[in-house]
């Protein structure tokens, strides 16, 4: 009995020696796992956050760094483009393993991208491009939504529409990276069409009470407009609302593209809004985060050039076929 | 002193305001000028639809510019205008978002902006930091307080159309007077009866003419700053309900980035109120909104990027204060004024 006893506690200790040994085995090999991304830094340059597009994408990027064990910070320029620049210059200078920037515009921080290229800052673009290339882009094809878009007011507004054909375009900013992409694509599907015409290319400065003031001009001067385009899905929140107090929400189609929260949806049911291209800012985020993950893993496409992730498109539409769960909530 | 000496200084006022109203001439004949050329070059400008679209998009700032012309005819300047706006519409705008009861979020919405002016006129007035340094700072506080400790980091707080309240100041009092327009009327005859008919309206010209010599004679202009900074307020919060029931939307980069604050002091100095105050009035006011107004209007008809629009009022505001410069020289008086 004392034997057998002993006998058991001897393989019970070894049992628990070896149980220990075989999760400090475990536990190396975790370790060994994150080790390729742990102690690792990244730093994210949005044009602003405060808006559900850049909170969207911040919250999937964090995720993915407290998985992989490397730090996430993000540095708010407010829709300055001069602080911008600024903490683009400073973030550089602070060597992070892997930069995530979001263009204004597609040239005003080409400069910089190229610079923490050359010093060895591997570069990811988010949903705005820049003229300079870098390491890797995320983000929707602007001239995928223009052309769709285009296509879709020429099917609404064109040759057996009955309607007009006139069409009034509210860009951001002429030179920002989305507003240049998705004109030109557009007016190259309206030159096919001489049906169409632009009545009105005015930016907004992104800004709701601006698009409305044009719109609402526009309007009066064409009362048989058939479409709006907006840029974004937030400063044609005006722009709608401008088609809707005229008691026009049923003649006039207002398209818009955005990250496709819940506020988009809201939008969309009450008819501020008819059709919004969504390219899912939450997709997006997670999207960001595994690039990240293996940009610092090491991954790059050898000849230099650029990794591209493109995400897919989700269209939400006001009137029967309208679906709340194509949006995301924060 | 002979008797054409003596007469002599006192010709002089009169020469004075004659060139003094030189400008708001020059601007008015312009916006005439303007008017006509867009009509006849212009399709739908001419149309009595457009007119009330001119008016329903000027409603804003014009309310605005009655605020800011008051503080610059008392010698002061309100740069926190904007904030101001934005913050009084956020205020209303979560409120009511909340289920709060319309009466009561709009008297939250006034009474807070009321107390933002009351704070501002206490810098001026009380602590004596100039108007300028003031507004800017509380203009900064207001932004930084409302984007993250009330709205939480966000920019754009959206307002629901479907809301009765937000429907009427985007809707029509009567068939033919949209609520904005007659906001903007109520306010220009508040505006025009606080400088003409009341005590405080003659202490605010004489505080713009001469400062020193209104408060040594007795004048108290420290309770009359309150009333101006105040009224400011009013019309901040006014415009900004106005803006954000029509656009659904408050959006704080309209303080940050945006160019109003630009353009109400633009449609002031453009309408012939001098910037060291003392002078002008509600015929300033109109004349220089309605030459924002319609060239907003016109350049928008005719397809000009806002960015264009932009510069040619930068440099309209140029060309106007040459002018001013020109017509209404510097004297021994306008010298000794000081300005901003």
């Amino acid at each position: 009995m004392t034997y057998r006893m002993g006998h058991r506690l001897v393989s019970a200790a070894a049992g628990l020696v070896f149980a220990v040994s075989m999760l400090a085995g475990t536990g190396t090999a975790h370790a060994q796992d994150e080790s390729p991304m742990a102690g690792k830094k990244v730093i994210f340059v949005p044009i602003s956050m405060g808006i559900s597009l850049t909170e969207g994408w911040a919250r999937r990027m964090r995720e993915h760094a407290e998985i992989g064990g490397y730090s996430f910070e993000v540095r708010d320029a407010a829709f300055n483009t001069g602080i911008m620049s600024e903490l683009l210059a400073k973030a550089i200078s602070d060597k992070p393993d892997v930069l995530v920037v979001h263009n204004p515009t597609v040239q005003l921080l080409a400069r910089q991208i190229k610079q923490a290229e050359a010093d060895g800052i591997k570069v990811l673009q988010i949903n705005l491009q820049s003229n300079q290339p870098s390491t890797a882009f995320v983000g929707a094809s602007w001239e995928r939504i223009g052309r769709e878009i285009a296509e879709d007011i020429v099917k609404e507004c064109g040759a057996g529409s009955g309607k007009s054909g006139k069409v009034a375009i509210i860009p951001g900013q002429l030179t920002a990276a989305d507003s240049v992409m998705m004109n030109e694509a557009a007016f190259k599907v309206f030159e096919q069409h001489k049906e169409i015409e632009v009545v009105s290319n005015q930016a907004s400065d992104w800004e709701p009470e601006k698009a409305r003031q044009i719109t609402s001009t526009v309007l009066q001067q064409h009362p048989d407009l058939c479409a709006v385009f907006g840029h974004w899905d937030v400063h044609t929140m005006g722009a709608g609302n401008a088609v809707k107090d005229a008691g026009k929400s049923d003649d006039v189609l207002v398209y818009s593209t955005g990250g496709g929260d819940d506020v988009a949806c809201k939008a969309v049911e009450e008819k501020i809004q008819h059709r919004i291209w969504s390219y899912d800012a939450d997709g997006q985020g997670r999207d960001a985060g595994t690039l990240i993950d293996l940009m610092l893993q090491g991954a790059s496409i050898e000849d230099g050039s650029m990794m591209i992730a493109q995400s897919p498109l989700k269209i939400i539409k006001s009137g029967e076929g309208f679906d709340p769960s194509l949006c995301w909530k924060m | 002193m002979s008797a054409d000496s003596a007469a002599a200084p006192l010709t002089l006022p009169n020469q004075g305001s004659g060139r003094r109203n030189m400008l708001e001439r020059v601007v008015a004949a312009a916006t005439f000028l303007l008017i006509v050329a867009f009509a006849a070059t212009i399709d739908g400008f001419a149309t009595t639809g457009n007119l009330g679209i001119i008016l329903i998009n000027s409603a804003s700032l014009t309310v605005l510019s009655c605020g800011m012309a008051v503080v610059i005819i008392s010698r002061g300047l309100d740069l926190s205008l904007i904030a101001q706006m934005v913050a009084g519409a956020t205020i209303f705008g979560m409120l009511i978002s909340g289920g709060v009861a319309a009466p009561l979020a709009l008297l939250a919405a006034y009474l807070s902006m009321v107390a933002i002016g009351a704070l501002n006129a206490w810098l001026i007035a009380y602590v004596e930091i100039p108007s300028m340094l003031a507004t800017l700072a509380s203009s900064m506080f207001i932004v930084g307080l409302f984007r993250f400790a009330v709205l939480r980091g966000e920019y754009l707080l959206l307002l629901p159309k479907s809301d009765p309240t937000v429907a009427f100041f985007a809707g029509r009092l009567l068939p033919f007077l949209p609520v904005p327009v007659a906001l903007m009327l109520g306010t220009l005859m508040a505006t025009w009866f606080l400088l003409n008919r009341t005590v405080a309206g003659r202490i605010i010209y004489a505080m713009g003419d001469n400062f020193q010599a209104a408060r040594l004679s007795g004048l108290s202009v420290r309770v009359t700053a309150i009333v101006v900074y105040v009224f400011a307020a009013f019309t901040a919060i006014t415009a900004g309900l106005i803006m954000a029931s029509a656009s659904g939307a408050v959006d704080f980069r309209t303080v940050t980035n945006g160019t109003l604050l630009f353009e109400v002091i633009l449609v002031v100095v453009l309408g012939g109120i001098p910037l060291r105050g003392g002078r002008g009035g509600l015929r300033n006011i109109i004349v220089g909104v309605a030459l924002i107004a319609v060239l907003r209007n016109g350049m928008t008809l005719m397809n000009v990027t806002t960015q264009t629009q932009d510069m040619l009022k930068g440099l309209i505001l140029l060309a106007a204060i040459i002018t001013d410069n020109y017509l209404n020289p510097r004297d021994a008086e306008t010298d000794t004024a000081g300005d901003l």
